[in-house]
């Protein structure tokens, strides 16, 4: 191991890292807004509306992650949408992840027993504060174990970005791999820093898996 | 026939033209996406088996071993694991043909999966089941053989189909070390016509219909084997 | 029914348990049990649940690891390594080849869910005794026809009545023509109405000359059948005797009556 490499591209790889946290984080939020619109939208929509979001969930579903950005990158000038690596990478994680997300989000409003529901309507609460105030807070601790994995999964999704040259943390290692001709210390580096990203996400999930369980423990 | 001419909707053309002249290029290199989806997912459960009988058995060694590995195989992107096994391996001695490359890692990676899989499968099989064979004097290689893994690859199928059409996708990282499969050969066919769109979608769609079957054979497979 | 008087070898025991100790963490689950099993005979361990008669039936085919005492089975230490303590466990294959003379049926029957009845019978026979299939086959047959469901040899376990499931690992284990056979209460997880053929099939076998033992809470069963009736409570084995002992005239211990009392009592209602 030749560590004076690190000197030369630690940098690269830190701004590399940078921009991973970037479209991982902006990704995994918008896929979560987008996917429990979904989800509330196969709720309480009617049929055709929920029709056609089955299919898109299953589309998305179904097809690579890969093809999904190339279709967004190089596809989407040809219909006017003109995006940077980065933009397209985050949009296409809004547009891989949101089908995954409202499937959790779906499995967490199927779990509220509509006896609970039906008791709300009776005392008189809105349908904005049964949400808030009854679904919301009960779904919340059974649904953080599985939106965790899932933006784990996410986090190492990142590395696909590289191929349409988004300057993320793979791509700044294959370019110190290409120019250096090591390899060894390039994908140490990579391996430790995805590995530090899991190692939060899990501490991070487990904190808010605490907090949201708390009414469930004895005092 | 619509699919001969070009759609126009104001300055955008959507050409079906392309698509039908290119379609068998695409459908040939779904070939190369089943072999390594295919292939991966027998080493998948090949390995997956002995991964998980490790991650269980008595000894504490094996038991950690397994352990690494899932996490290694878990924790770090397919992607990586894919060019280290091209790129790195070499610089080791171990000079591997791209496709055995991508094969190995898309295997090696998803038996982690599959050996978490299977032990869940097997904690749904009773205990008793296990002693009886025990009490016959049935040995441990028999006792897996012909009584722990067929019934775990039964219980656990649903979550095997997921495993293969996850596979499936997957494949198309394949692409990244040049191997000829559905996703690369859409890319070179879109450097010649620039009609990345309707090659792309078309590609998605292939990925899709071969997953559509999968998941159909898949869910009469599970009736089939439900025995009782 | 039995012969009065035992047949001549029958004084030579099958099996032998001395001063056997069981212990789950700190828990003493059996103290000191001394018991011998003679040949053809049939002996019934009854007593409340979790007075420890499940676990020495265990400890007889190590299922579960007594921790002191012998079990012998012809002069064989069972599970254990004969020698000095601390003793080790027998190697696996050693084990498995004295259990090959054991056989067991459990409370749940514990067949494989997805091989026929016939295939349940099967598979030891081939893997264990590694007979040619064909005589394999024969020789399940055979047993199955013993419990009287040679017709149902081709139905998985799914369709076939709890009564049924037992009779089948019933077969199952006498295919293995044990020396020894060991029953954990093997009709309490059936319907009432199922419990008949079993015990029919068992009260077969025991006419038959098979050595066997039996935890059971049919006390009809271990009245009219058994040779010998022990009575555990806390661990402790409190009488070993003739069933007339227990059930004829009023139990001297206490602990017997107290027990016989509950079953009185539901009898009545």
């Amino acid at each position: 191991m030749e560590l004076g490499l690190y000197l030369h591209y630690g940098p690269a790889l830190v701004s590399g890292f940078a921009v991973t946290i970037l479209c991982w984080i902006a990704g995994s939020l918008g896929g979560m807004v987008v996917g429990f619109a979904i989800a509330s939208l196969q709720h309480w929509a009617g049929r055709p509306v929920r029709w056609l979001l089955q299919a898109y969930i299953e589309i998305i579903r179904g097809t690579p992650f890969m093809i999904q950005l190339f279709i967004l990158y190089y596809g989407g000038p040809y219909v006017g949408v003109v995006l940077g690596p980065v933009e397209a990478g985050i949009l296409s994680f809004v547009v891989y992840g949101s089908p995954y997300f409202s499937e959790i989000f779906r499995s967490g409003f199927e779990s509220i027993p509509k006896g609970q529901i039906e008791a709300a309507r009776c005392v008189g609460l809105g349908e904005g504060s049964i949400v808030r105030r009854i679904i919301l807070p009960q779904m919340l601790v059974l649904i953080t174990a599985p939106l965790t994995n899932f933006v784990i999964i996410l986090s190492k999704e990142t590395a696909i970005l590289s191929v349409v040259t988004v300057p993320e943390l793979l791509y700044q290692t294959q370019t110190m791999a290409a120019e250096t001709f090591t390899y060894i210390e390039p994908y140490v580096a990579l391996s430790l820093f995805y590995w530090l990203m899991v190692v939060a996400t899990t501490w991070l999930g487990a904190k808010v898996e605490a907090r949201v369980t708390r009414h469930l423990r004895r005092a | 026939m619509f699919i001969s001419r070009d759609w126009k909707f104001g300055t955008v053309t959507f050409s079906f033209q392309t698509i039908f002249h290119n379609l068998p290029y695409l459908i040939g290199a779904a070939r190369w996406t089943l072999l390594i989806s295919g292939a991966g997912m027998a080493i998948s459960i090949f390995l997956g088996i002995f991964v998980c009988a490790a991650r269980i058995s008595p000894g504490r060694g094996l038991r950690r071993a397994a352990a690494l590995y899932i996490s290694y195989f878990r924790g770090v992107p397919l992607l990586v694991q894919l060019l280290i096994f091209y790129y790195m391996l070499p610089s080791i001695g171990l000079n591997l043909p791209a496709i055995a490359a991508a094969i190995l890692a898309v295997g090696m990676c998803s038996a982690a999966y599959t050996a978490e899989i299977l032990r869940g499968a097997l904690q749904a099989i009773p205990a008793g089941q296990t002693e009886a064979a025990h009490a016959l004097g049935i040995a441990p290689f028999w006792l897996w053989a012909r009584i722990l893994v067929p019934q775990a690859l039964r219980l656990g199928m649903p979550s095997l189909i997921n495993e293969l059409i996850l596979l499936v996708k997957v494949s198309s990282l394949a692409s990244v070390v040049g191997i000829g499969e559905l996703t690369r050969v859409a890319q070179n066919i879109t450097g010649e016509t620039y009609r990345p769109l309707e090659i792309y979608i078309s590609a998605a769609a292939i990925y899709f219909v071969i997953n559509l079957v999968i998941s159909v054979l898949g869910r009469i497979a599970e009736r089939r084997l439900q025995v009782g | 029914m039995k012969p009065e008087t035992l047949p001549a070898d029958a004084n030579d025991p099958i099996i032998t348990v001395r001063h056997m100790t069981k212990h789950f963490a700190d828990f003493e689950a059996l103290h000191d049990i001394n018991l011998d099993v003679h040949r053809s005979e049939v002996l019934c361990l009854i007593g409340r649940s979790g007075s420890g008669k499940s676990t020495l039936l265990r400890c007889l085919n190590f299922l579960e690891q007594y921790d002191g005492g012998e079990v012998r089975m012809g002069g064989q230490l069972i599970g254990w390594q004969d020698g000095p303590s601390p003793r080790k466990p027998l190697p696996a294959a050693a084990l498995r080849d004295q259990r090959k003379n054991i056989g067991m049926v459990f409370q749940q029957f514990n067949l494989w869910p997805h091989y026929t009845a016939l295939q349940n019978v099967v598979e030891a026979l081939l893997r264990v005794k590694k007979l040619p299939r064909a005589e394999a086959q024969a020789r399940a047959e055979a047993a199955l026809q013993e419990v009287n469901l040679k017709e149902k040899a081709d139905s998985y376990p799914a369709s076939l009545s709890g009564g049924q499931q037992q009779r089948v690992a019933i077969a199952r284990a006498i295919a293995m023509e044990p020396k020894l056979m060991l029953f954990d209460e093997p009709t309490s997880a059936l319907d009432p109405e199922l419990v008949g053929e079993v015990l029919n099939v068992m009260k077969k076998m025991a006419a038959e000359g098979m050595t066997m033992v039996v935890v059971t809470h049919e006390m009809g069963f271990a009245a009219n059948v058994a040779d010998r009736v022990a009575f555990l409570d806390s661990g402790r084995l409190v009488a070993c005797v003739p069933p007339a002992e227990v059930f004829g005239t009023e139990p001297a211990d206490p602990r017997i009556r107290a027990f016989l009392q509950t079953y009185r009592e539901r009898n009545v209602v």
